[in-house]
């Protein structure tokens, strides 16, 4: 079996070994030491312009901690002896290293309780950890493959759950408490979008791609199984005019078209899906105050710049700051009359807090480790052994990716603004722990030994066996 | 310029290079991968996965690379031959058209069956689809890039 010759040429020590993780790992932990020196430094010296110690870490407890769980994750990876994908845990480590740097240099009030740093350390913590033992134990994807139905209703319900009970947070009702857990379900609702589409889309492939309907030079699918696509666009429309998530509903077409792309390879779907878009976004634009708001804000965020358009333009100043090298970790962002001039900067900005601090050069840096991800994940779908694996792990590395790139184009008004946050990077526990999962199952989807065990697909067959030995 | 100001700047440039010293690293694996899959030969349409086999012929966990026409069955003409006394001589055939496989059952005794229901006439497959003819378990699978 010559696939599995490569697999253990590029493992370095031994069948199950990771050493190119470890290594990746060594570089993520040097470089975040760095940030942490050069945010120190600057700190010590705005407070004292001549500082004693010639060397300081910006807290260099949480540091420890953070850098102690990525190696921790990865023994864990180890200890579970599954040849499996080793550029994700790093990429993620970095990624969530730089927002933890971020956080700890954001005025720590943002955050009650720990303060802004100590509370995201926490949720990457915890992210890490849910990463690692989805990564490390889930095995079979049966249980998902096998319920898509239950998956989707169960998500239906979560956005019922959220309309009915769910409370306003500036003016898009996105968060839902339960006793003194608080959290947003559209962050698990794109997860579980994502696992129907592939069960939807892997089984019904062939209709999709083989058979169509002409309506002039368009050619449609056959018209039953433009339902979906019906139900798809009506759903992101109902997000955006009853919980007035802009950000959540675009994400969703957008996932829905790029993974109706990857299924059937059908340019004519994608054109179609943007025309009913670009038709549905004009309606709401006439009709939805807020969406109105975000679009002319896009358009010219200078003509209420001291009003509904401030932030907008405050962040395209950051960049502008920033410039190509950026002012150095802990030199940007003067208080305006002590107050943040960017409000939602921990959350909906931190790209524009990084454009500052670490330039034009580090803010392409991370759109790259994104970008990574991306590939990575298209390359697990397309050693994928059948269609619903493929689907899954494009479908999962794509919905981060177009997260990370809707909100950047967001903070560069390229786009209208919306609230979605930069996966791993923004504040916030919801945000971070199913992105960790999605990491977790995009590993464990790559697991190259695991087709030949066919537990779970065999079963069904073994018992049409035996109904065959008898009837022969 | 003092030397406080001076060791910032540089680490604040050293942490700039730490972040493209690791994606470098990272495209290298990536570029490295993409070439050993180039590699390997021509591109393939798909492969049939033994799952089960009675008699051992072909033996369970073999791998078969698949022709864009492949046909199954006890004659020694068949593509893939199967050893089973349930199975025809010429039991079923796979076909590889406009990017989706088609199972043609040729008229075989014991039928063929797709995920446990039977195959009349031609049939679409998907990848992941198990096949059995007789009491031969296959399973249709992406070829790996």
């Amino acid at each position: 079996m010559s696939q599995y010759g490569i697999a253990v040429a590029h493992v370095g020590s031994g069948p199950f070994g990771r050493g190119r993780e470890f290594g990746l790992l060594l570089v993520v932990a040097g470089t975040l030491t760095l940030g942490s020196a050069s945010l120190g430094m600057t700190q010590e010296v705005r407070a004292n312009p001549h500082p004693a110690t010639p060397l300081s870490l910006a807290d260099p407890v949480g540091l420890a901690v953070f850098l102690a769980a990525l190696f921790v994750a990865h023994g864990a990876l180890v200890l579970s002896r599954r040849r499996t994908d080793q550029i994700l845990l790093p990429t993620v480590g970095l990624l969530g290293g730089i927002s933890l740097l971020l956080m700890e240099r954001l005025p720590q009030g943002l955050a009650g309780g720990l303060g802004l740093g100590r509370t995201q350390l926490v949720w990457l913590v915890l992210a890490i950890a849910v990463l690692a033992g989805v990564a490390a134990l889930v095995r079979s994807d049966a249980w998902l493959r096998l319920y898509k139905y239950s998956w989707a209703a169960f998500g239906v319900g979560l956005l019922l759950v959220t309309f009915l009970f769910g409370h306003d947070v500036g003016g898009q009702r996105l968060t839902l408490s339960i006793g003194p857990l608080s959290g947003q379900p559209s962050e698990l609702i794109k997860i579980l979008l994502v696992i129907f589409l592939a069960g939807y889309l892997s089984e019904n492939r062939p209709i999709l791609i083989e058979e169509s309907t002409r309506i002039g030079p368009l050619r449609l699918p056959p018209l039953p199984y433009l339902a979906p696509m019906v139900a798809m666009w009506a759903l992101a429309f109902a997000i955006v005019l009853v919980l007035r998530d802009l950000g959540a509903a675009f994400l969703f077409f957008t996932v829905f078209l790029l993974l109706l792309y990857v299924a059937t390879a059908r340019a004519s779907f994608v054109i179609l899906g943007l025309l009913i878009f670009v038709a549905g976004g004009a309606i709401l634009y006439q009709v939805v105050p807020h969406v109105r708001v975000r679009v002319d804000l896009w358009l010219d965020p200078f003509a209420t710049a001291s009003g509904s358009g401030y932030q907008v333009v405050q962040a395209l100043h950051a960049f502008a700051r920033g410039g190509l090298l950026g002012t150095g970790f802990g030199a940007g962002l003067p208080l305006i009359g002590g107050a943040l001039p960017i409000p939602a900067l921990h959350t909906d900005f931190p790209l524009a807090a990084l454009g500052e601090e670490i330039g034009l050069i580090g803010v392409l840096g991370v759109l790259g480790l994104y970008l990574v991800i991306i590939e990575r994940g298209l390359r697990i779908a397309a050693s994928a052994a059948d269609d619903f694996r493929a689907l899954l792990a494009a479908g999962l590395s794509l919905i981060i990716g177009a997260q990370a790139f809707i909100i950047a184009a967001g903070n560069l008004k390229l786009i209208p603004l919306t609230g979605i946050t930069l996966p791993f990077i923004s504040y916030g526990g919801s945000s971070l722990i199913t992105s960790g999962l999605v990491i977790g199952l995009l590993i464990a989807l790559s697991d190259r030994g695991a087709e030949l065990q066919s537990a779970d697909a065999g079963r069904r067959g073994a018992r049409r066996a035996v109904a065959v030995d008898i009837a022969a | 310029m003092d030397g406080t100001v001076i060791a910032i700047w540089l680490l604040r440039l050293l942490f700039l290079v730490g972040i493209y010293a690791f994606l470098w690293t990272v495209v290298r694996v990536l570029l490295r991968d993409l070439r050993a899959a180039a590699r390997q030969p021509g591109t393939e349409l798909g492969r049939l996965l033994v799952l089960a086999s009675p008699v051992g012929e072909p033996a369970v966990g073999a791998n078969f690379s698949l022709d864009a026409v492949t046909t199954l069955g006890r004659d020694v003409n068949a593509t893939i031959v199967l050893e089973d006394e349930f199975v025809s001589g010429m039991h079923a055939a796979l076909t590889y058209r406009g990017r989706i496989w088609y199972i043609e059952d040729l008229g075989s005794t014991n039928g063929s069956y797709v995920n446990g229901s039977p195959v009349d006439g031609i049939a679409p497959l998907v990848f992941g689809d198990e096949l059995q003819f007789g009491n031969i378990q296959l399973r249709l699978e992406r070829s790996r890039q």
